[in-house]
C-alpha cells in the first residue's frame, strides 16, 4: 500500500526527519499525493509571509524602507509562488533523471517526497519574510539552508534507496543544480525588471 | 633516470605558502570594508594596495605555482619521460617566486601599472614574460620528447594555458616606461579598455579555467581510478572552449564607450561558452560517479566533487551575468565579487586542495598525516564559500535595486554613501566566510607539512614504455 506524506505531519518532518525518511522509504507515497497533500501547502507559506510583511513594513534593504502598492505586492507574491512550485517540480524531476546515473530509485513519488522534506525547513523558516529586512532574512535563512543541505545529504540515500557514497555524489550533483536554478531565478528576475516588467521603485 | 619531482614539491610548497598569505590579505581587506580605520593611515595597508596584493598573490603566487607544479608532475607521467631541461625548470621556480616577492613589495610601495590583474610594473612584466616562455620551453620540450604516441588531454589544456597567457601578457603589457617604477600603456581610451578586458577575461579563461581543467583531467581520473568518462567529449570541449573563450572579454564593458557590436559579440560568445564548460563538467561528474566507493577512504575526492559543483555554478553564472539586460543590474555590485569567488574559492581553490591531498602523500611516499583534518578542512571550505557567495548575492541584489531606484524627479534616490553603509552587515558576513576558508587552508598547510616532515621527495621512475597508452 502506498504511504502518505501530508501537511499534518509537518511537525514530524521538521523535528524527526530521520523517521520520516525511513517511513517514506518503507512505503513510498505517490507523486500527486505528495504534491497536493504536502508540497503545495508548504509552497504557499513564503509568498503569504512575504505579502503581509511587505505590506506592513516595506522592503528594507538597509536604507529607508521601500513601500509598494498592494496590487504590485500581490503580483510579486503570485510570481514567487509560481517560481517556488516550478522549482520544486523541476528539482524532483531532475532528481529522478539523475537517479539512473547513481543507481537510485527512479520513483517520482520518492523524489517528490525527498525534495518536499528537504525544503520544509526553508518554507517554515520563511516566516522571517514577515519582516522583509534583507539582511535579517539572509541571517536567519542561511543556517536554515545549511540544515536543508544536511537533510539532503542524510535523506537522499535513504529515500532514494542508494548507497551512502553514491548518495553523497548525487546530493552534490543536485546541489549544483539547485545553485544554478537559484542563480537563474535571480538572473531572470533582474532581466525582467530591466525590461520594465516589475515594480516601479520610486518614480 | 627518475622524474624531476623535487621541483613539483617546491612549487607545491610555494603554492601553499602563497595561498595562506594571499587569502590573509583578502580577509584583511574584507575586514577593512567593515572597519575602515584598520589601515591605521598607512599607505601600505590601504585598501587599494592590499586588495591588489591579494589578487596578485592568489592568482600568480598560489594559482600559477600550483599550475606549473602540477603541469610538471603530469606532463612527465603522461609522456613517460623526465622533465626537459630540469635546470631551466629550477630557474623558473626561483624567478617566479622572486618576481612574486619583489612584485608584492612593489605593490605595497605603491607601484601600479593601472591595469586590473596586471598591476605589476614593466620590470616585472619583462621578468614574467621570460619566465613564462621558459615554462613553455620546459613543458613543450617534455611533450616533444615523449615516449608515448598520443598527447593526453591534460597537456592540451596546460599547453593552451602557456600559449594564450604568453600572448595576452605580452600584448596587454606593451607600455612606455618613464621611470623604473612607472610606465604608460601604449593603448589609449576604448582600445586600452578592450585590450585590458581581452587580457582580463582570458586570464580567467585560460589560467583559472583552462589551466585548472588540465589539472582536473589528469588528477581526477588518477584519484577516481577510472578513465575519463568520454575522451572524445573532452577533445571536442577543448577546441570549442579555446575557440569561444577568446571572444568573450567585451562583456566586461557593457554600456561603456566601446562599439555596441563589440559588446553584443562578447555577450553572444559568452553564452555559447556555456556548452563546452558544461560538457567538461558532465565529463567530470560522470567520471567521478563511477568511483563512489573511494569517497569513504579518500578525503581528496570530496574536494573534487564539490569543485565540480562550483565549476558548474560559476560557468553558468558567468554567461548569465554577460547578458546585457542582467549586467545592467549586476555591474558595479557585489554580485560580481560573489561570482568571482564562487569560481576562485569554489572551483580553483577546492580543485587545487583536492589535488594537493592526492599529490603530497605521493611525493612524500607516506600516507596523509590526518584524514580527519582533511575532512574538517572540507567542511570549513564549504561553509566559508557558501557564506561568501550568499552574502555577496544578498549585497549585490540589494545594491542593484538601490542604484537603480529613482525619485519622483527621476534622480538617483540613494546616495553612494547610503548604499555603501547599507552593505556593512553583508561585508561582516563575507569577512567570516573568508575567515573560515582561510582557517581551512591553514589546517591543510599543517596537514601537508606534517605529511612531508622529515622526508624527501620520492624519486619515481618512468614506467616501462607502452606506446600509445596514456599513463
Amino acid at each position: 500500500m502506498p504511504g502518505r506524506l501530508s501537511i499534518l505531519q509537518l511537525g514530524k518532518v521538521l523535528f524527526a526527519p530521520a523517521q520520516v525518511f525511513q517511513s517514506v522509504a518503507a512505503a513510498p507515497p505517490g507523486a500527486a499525493r505528495v504534491f497536493f497533500g504536502f508540497a503545495l501547502w508548504l509552497g504557499l507559506l513564503p509568498p503569504l509571509f512575504a505579502y503581509f510583511g511587505t505590506l506592513k513594513f516595506g522592503w528594507r534593504l538597509g536604507v529607508a524602507p521601500v513601500f509598494l502598492p498592494q496590487p504590485t505586492i500581490l503580483a510579486i507574491c503570485a510570481a514567487y509562488f509560481a517560481a517556488l512550485l516550478l522549482g520544486y517540480v523541476t528539482s524532483s524531476v531532475i532528481a529522478r533523471w539523475m537517479a539512473v546515473t547513481y543507481d537510485a530509485s527512479q520513483s517520482l513519488g520518492r523524489s517528490f517526497a525527498l525534495m518536499a522534506i528537504v525544503g520544509a525547513p526553508l518554507a517554515v523558516g520563511s516566516v522571517v519574510h514577515l519582516y522583509p529586512h534583507a539582511f535579517f532574512n539572509l541571517l536567519v535563512l542561511v543556517p536554515v539552508l545549511i540544515w536543508s543541505m544536511y537533510l539532503l545529504y542524510r535523506g537522499l540515500p535513504v529515500v532514494l534507496a542508494t548507497g551512502p557514497n553514491r548518495g553523497m555524489l548525487m546530493a552534490s550533483a543536485l546541489i549544483a543544480y539547485l545553485l544554478v536554478a537559484l542563480v537563474s531565478l535571480f538572473g531572470l528576475t533582474v532581466a525582467l525588471w530591466g525590461s520594465g516588467i516589475g515594480p516601479l521603485l520610486g518614480a | 633516470m627518475h622524474y624531476e619531482d623535487r621541483l613539483v614539491t617546491a612549487f607545491t610548497g610555494a603554492a601553499v605558502a602563497w595561498a595562506l598569505l594571499g587569502m590573509l590579505a583578502g580577509v584583511y581587506v574584507a575586514a577593512e570594508l567593515v572597519w575602515p580605520t584598520i589601515d591605521f593611515g598607512l599607505p601600505g595597508l590601504s585598501f587599494g594596495r592590499l586588495r591588489t596584493l591579494h589578487t596578485t598573490l592568489v592568482l600568480f603566487g598560489f594559482g600559477v605555482s600550483a599550475l606549473i607544479g602540477t603541469a610538471f608532475y603530469s606532463v612527465q607521467r603522461t609522456s613517460h619521460v623526465r622533465l626537459f631541461a630540469p635546470t631551466l625548470g629550477w630557474a623558473i621556480f626561483l624567478a617566479w617566486q622572486l618576481a612574486i616577492v619583489l612584485g608584492g613589495a612593489s605593490i605595497l610601495a605603491g607601484w601600479n601599472a593601472g591595469k586590473e590583474y596586471a598591476e605589476l610594473e614593466w620590470p616585472f612584466d619583462i621578468a614574467i614574460a621570460l619566465a613564462w616562455v621558459s615554462f613553455g620551453v620546459v613543458f613543450f620540450g617534455t611533450v616533444a620528447t615523449r615516449k608515448v604516441e598520443s598527447i593526453y588531454i591534460s597537456n592540451w589544456f596546460y599547453g593552451a594555458l602557456i600559449i594564450v597567457v604568453a600572448m595576452l601578457h605580452v600584448v596587454n603589457s606593451l607600455e612606455l616606461p618613464v621611470s623604473l617604477g612607472k610606465s604608460y600603456s601604449l593603448f589609449a581610451g576604448a582600445q586600452d579598455a578592450v585590450v585590458q578586458w581581452w587580457y582580463g577575461h582570458n586570464a580567467v579563461g585560460f589560467l583559472l579555467t583552462g589551466g585548472f581543467l588540465g589539472m582536473l583531467y589528469y588528477f581526477l581520473p588518477k584519484q577516481a581510478e577510472q578513465p575519463i568518462w568520454s575522451y572524445r567529449l573532452s577533445i571536442v570541449a577543448f577546441w570549442a572552449f579555446v575557440y569561444t573563450y577568446i571572444w568573450a572579454g567585451p562583456h566586461h564593458l557593457h554600456y561603456h564607450a566601446v562599439p555596441e557590436w563589440v559588446q553584443s559579440l562578447g555577450m553572444a560568445m559568452s553564452l555559447i561558452l556555456l556548452a563546452p564548460s558544461w560538457a567538461t563538467m558532465v565529463n567530470g561528474i560522470m567520471t567521478v560517479s563511477g568511483a563512489a566507493q573511494k569517497l569513504k577512504t579518500d578525503p581528496a575526492l570530496k574536494f573534487i566533487v564539490l569543485a565540480l559543483a562550483f565549476y558548474g555554478l560559476a560557468t553558468f553564472e558567468g554567461p548569465m551575468l554577460a547578458i546585457k539586460s542582467v549586467n545592467v543590474f549586476s555591474h558595479f555590485t557585489e554580485w560580481t565579487i560573489g561570482h568571482v569567488h564562487s569560481g576562485a574559492l569554489g572551483w580553483n581553490a577546492l580543485i587545487t586542495f583536492g589535488t594537493f591531498y592526492f599529490l603530497v602523500p605521493r611525493l612524500a611516499g607516506a600516507p596523509l598525516f590526518s584524514a580527519r583534518l582533511a575532512n574538517a578542512h572540507f567542511w570549513l571550505a564549504l561553509a566559508g564559500v557558501m557564506l561568501y557567495v550568499l552574502s555577496m548575492w544578498g549585497a549585490g541584489i540589494s545594491q542593484g535595486v538601490l542604484w537603480l531606484s529613482l525619485d519622483n524627479l527621476g534622480e538617483v534616490r540613494y546616495s553612494f554613501n547610503e548604499v555603501m553603509a547599507a552593505m556593512r552587515p553583508y561585508y561582516l558576513l563575507r569577512f567570516f566566510g573568508g575567515l573560515l576558508f582561510l582557517a581551512g587552508a591553514c589546517l591543510m598547510a599543517w596537514n601537508l607539512m606534517r605529511t612531508f616532515a622529515g622526508r624527501s621527495t620520492v624519486l619515481a621512475r618512468p614506467p616501462a614504455m607502452a606506446a600509445g597508452v596514456p599513463a
